[in-house]
């Protein structure tokens, strides 16, 4: 299968990730999936209604729902299976999506992150409750995956693109074969009328032909001589085999370059040859037969004219999603710093425990989330991660930047139970810096996303909420 | 990976500094766990590691923070040179910019780091010869013109890398056990070993991390 091919390109320790996938799938088949202990179930959720649930939950509720509406069935089904890891935020995700299977209404979740609660007692009560023991399943490919790509094939052949039933849909994830469109469509590189699709991804196609001709192919200006070396250092470093082809090396090389030159007011940054991957790979795919393990690929056996478009899309695509976060990478990296504080303050309010037990041993923020925030997780996920979460970004559209800050938060409470296990700054920093994600699959990054919704409703809007002293 | 939990007599942090693609986080790998990688990503931020070794009978515990050198980064970076008591300097012995960038390093250090840290430059990558574009003689003038001590390693075969960390941390730790005869007498010592750092501490942040473990190490150590 084809995202197993992917995983084996995860950064993380890529030998031993393969391994552990292939143990993963050899033993999934076995477990029934309907029987698993701490499996996610309604009727005990619903034992957890709160009289008090406030008003912000119930909007929460009619937003989510509004959120979930198209695919909510398909998601439902799958999320019902899901394996429940050892994560703060899955029950409150799982609760989510369960709340919508059944359609209860009077269905509450007790969690109530109150605002009255500076030191996060509660929260972290809850966050302890909320673990199980780990059983980690894939679910398999099954009806409700065929349903749910007939949906978006529907949509994406209508003549007229929904952009945002499309932007739906592709949020809780965007199947392998639709991928490449989907993302395009989503990034905003092509139009929503089908009949002027092929036209303009012509055009573009061209376009791009012609910055090259126009920025690589000639002399370079003194000028730009710097970026050029610091791209052509940090190229060669990208590891494994499909990476270290020349053919693979030069494309980045013009993609970034080009970019670079294009937005002198941030300039290449060290990281954004991560962010160019998960395009280059779901554009790579368009061209290979599905299953094919693109790491044993040679990349140059393509078409010239293939491998043109692939580049181009890519750029295109790459540019699009950049745009929204300029920010970061301007000079001193001033929204990074930014946004490293809204994170200290969210995480201040969310679960005093935890911001308390970092600060206590001398945690600075900026040590760990700075690369979480430079290069969107990509360094601390294996790569199919990285592309399912790409599509939840790219669902997100205009709100990405900020939808970003809410998974960075999720992400740091997913491990909370081991970072206060750690009782010294260098036990916690080491860990920080290495958490291991290597048998993270879609599920994870699915439950990873609904807590950050959900962290982004319930706080988003809280008063005081991140009023950033700087 | 040290977690810190074992027992160590002094802490000393240390950065490793210079150009991007010298080497910096190949030394680091190589020192901290004896691996070599040539296909290590760039260095995004900081990336933080220790190893404690022994020094004239005492452990020394080196954390070791491995910064990034695109100088983009170096708002962030420089923020983390506030408590180091050493800098490893690192240029290539093959890269002739990397050579002449040494002097805007230094002087990086001079605006941000405490003024009695330990400096040693270090030329990586020494197993490039057919390549070398750096004589060591000129190198060795420099560092003595400038009062740094001066080492080739190579993170690939492993020349010096053990030998460079042991010699800046043997040097700091003379500094500091020098720093101490001067305001006391021997017997002392050992018992308030930390002194020095603390000085260096009053300069640093008090929300460092390092300033903050070395005062923590202090109470543990009298009490
Ligand atoms: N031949 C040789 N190559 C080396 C040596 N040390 C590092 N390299 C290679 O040089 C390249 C850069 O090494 P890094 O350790 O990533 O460089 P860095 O200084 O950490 O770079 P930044 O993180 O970008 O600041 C990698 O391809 C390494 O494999 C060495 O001693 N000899
Ligand atoms: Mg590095």
């Amino acid at each position: 299968m084809l995202e197993l091919d992917i995983g084996k390109m995860g950064d993380h320790v890529q030998k031993y990730v393969n391994d552990n996938d292939m143990n993963l799938k050899n033993s999934f088949w076995k477990k029934n999936i309907r029987n698993l202990p701490g499996r996610a179930s309604p009727k005990k959720e619903s034992k957890s209604v709160s009289s008090s649930a406030s008003t912000s939950f119930d909007d929460f509720q009619e937003s989510v729902s509004d959120a979930w509406e198209i695919e909510a069935e398909d998601e439902i089904l799958r999320m019902s299976e899901v394996k429940i890891s050892k994560r703060v935020a899955h029950s409150a995700a799982v609760n989510v999506i369960n709340n919508h299977k059944a359609s209860i209404e009077e269905i509450h979740k007790s969690k109530n992150y109150s605002n009255s609660d500076p030191q996060g007692e509660s929260s972290s009560q809850t966050y302890k409750e909320s673990r199980h023991t780990e059983n980690k399943v894939n679910f398999p490919n099954s009806e409700v995956d065929t349903n749910k790509l007939t949906k978006f094939q529907v949509l994406l052949e209508s003549n007229l693109l929904n952009l945002e039933d499309l932007k739906k849909l592709s949020w809780s994830g965007v199947p392998v074969e639709v991928r490449p469109m989907t993302w395009r469509l989503l990034a905003g590189y092509l139009p929503t009328s089908t009949e002027r699709r092929q036209e303009a991804l012509d055009r573009k196609r061209i376009d791009y032909a012609n910055l090259v001709k126009q920025y690589y192919d000639t002399d370079k200006d003194e000028a730009y001589k710097d970026t050029y070396r610091q791209i052509h250092i940090d190229i060669p470093r990208m590891s494994t085999p499909l990476f270290q082809q020349t053919t693979v090396q030069e494309m980045f090389e013009r993609i970034l370059f080009i970019w670079a030159i294009r937005h002198p007011a941030s300039g290449y940054v060290q990281g954004m040859n991560d962010l160019v991957t998960p395009f280059y790979v779901i554009f790579l795919q368009e061209y290979l037969p599905i299953g094919t393990n693109i790491e044993t690929l040679d990349v140059s056996s393509i078409s010239k004219k293939n491998r043109d478009s692939l580049e181009a899309d890519s750029f295109w695509c790459l540019s699009k999603f950049l745009d929204g976060i300029q920010d970061n990478y301007i000079f001193a990296q001033l929204g990074i710093q930014y946004k490293v504080n809204q994170l200290k303050e969210l995480i201040q309010r969310i679960d005093g425990t935890l911001h308390g037990h970092l600060m206590k041993h001398g945690i600075d923020y900026l040590q760990f989330s700075f690369r979480w925030m430079n290069n969107l997780l990509t360094r601390e996920l294996p790569l199919r991660c990285s592309i399912r979460l790409w599509d939840t970004y790219l669902a997100e559209s205009d709100c990405f930047a900020t939808f970003q800050l809410y998974v960075c938060a999720a992400f740091l409470l997913h491990w909370r139970q081991e970072l206060l296990e750690k009782k010294d700054f260098q036990g916690l920093l080491i860990m920080l810096q290495n958490l291991q994600t290597q048998n993270w699959t879609d599920t994870d990054i699915s439950l990873l996303v609904a807590e950050a919704y959900r962290l982004k409703f319930t706080f988003a809007d809280a008063p005081n909420h991140l009023t950033t002293k700087r | 990976m040290g977690t810190g939990d074992e027992e160590y007599d002094y802490l000393f942090k240390v950065v490793l500094i210079g150009d991007s693609g010298v080497g910096k986080s190949n030394l680091l790998a190589r020192f901290t766990r004896n691996e070599f990688n040539l296909e290590s990503k760039s260095t995004i931020g900081v990336e933080f590691a220790t190893r404690s070794i022994k020094v004239n009978k005492k452990i020394i515990k080196a954390q070791i923070w491995d910064t990034a050198g695109q100088e983009r980064y170096r708002a962030i970076t420089s923020a983390y040179y506030r408590g180091a008591v050493g800098a490893l300097l690192v240029y290539d012995i093959a890269k002739q910019l990397t050579y002449q960038n040494v002097e805007r390093w230094l002087s990086e250090l001079r605006d941000h780091a405490d003024q009695n840290i330990v400096i040693m430059l270090v030329g990586n990558k020494s197993d490039l010869r057919h390549l070398r574009a750096v004589p060591a003689d000129e190198a060795t003038a420099f560092a003595e013109a400038n009062n740094l001590s001066f080492i080739e390693t190579s993170a690939l075969d492993s020349t010096n890398v053990e030998t460079a960390f042991e010699n800046i941390l043997t040097e700091i730790h003379r500094k500091v056990s020098a720093r101490q005869m001067d305001s006391m007498d021997g017997d002392e010592i050992d018992k308030v070993c930390m002194k020095p750092i603390r000085i260096d501490a009053t300069t640093a942040n008090t929300n460092d991390s390092a300033a903050f473990q070395i005062k923590q190490f202090c109470c543990n150590a009298s009490a």
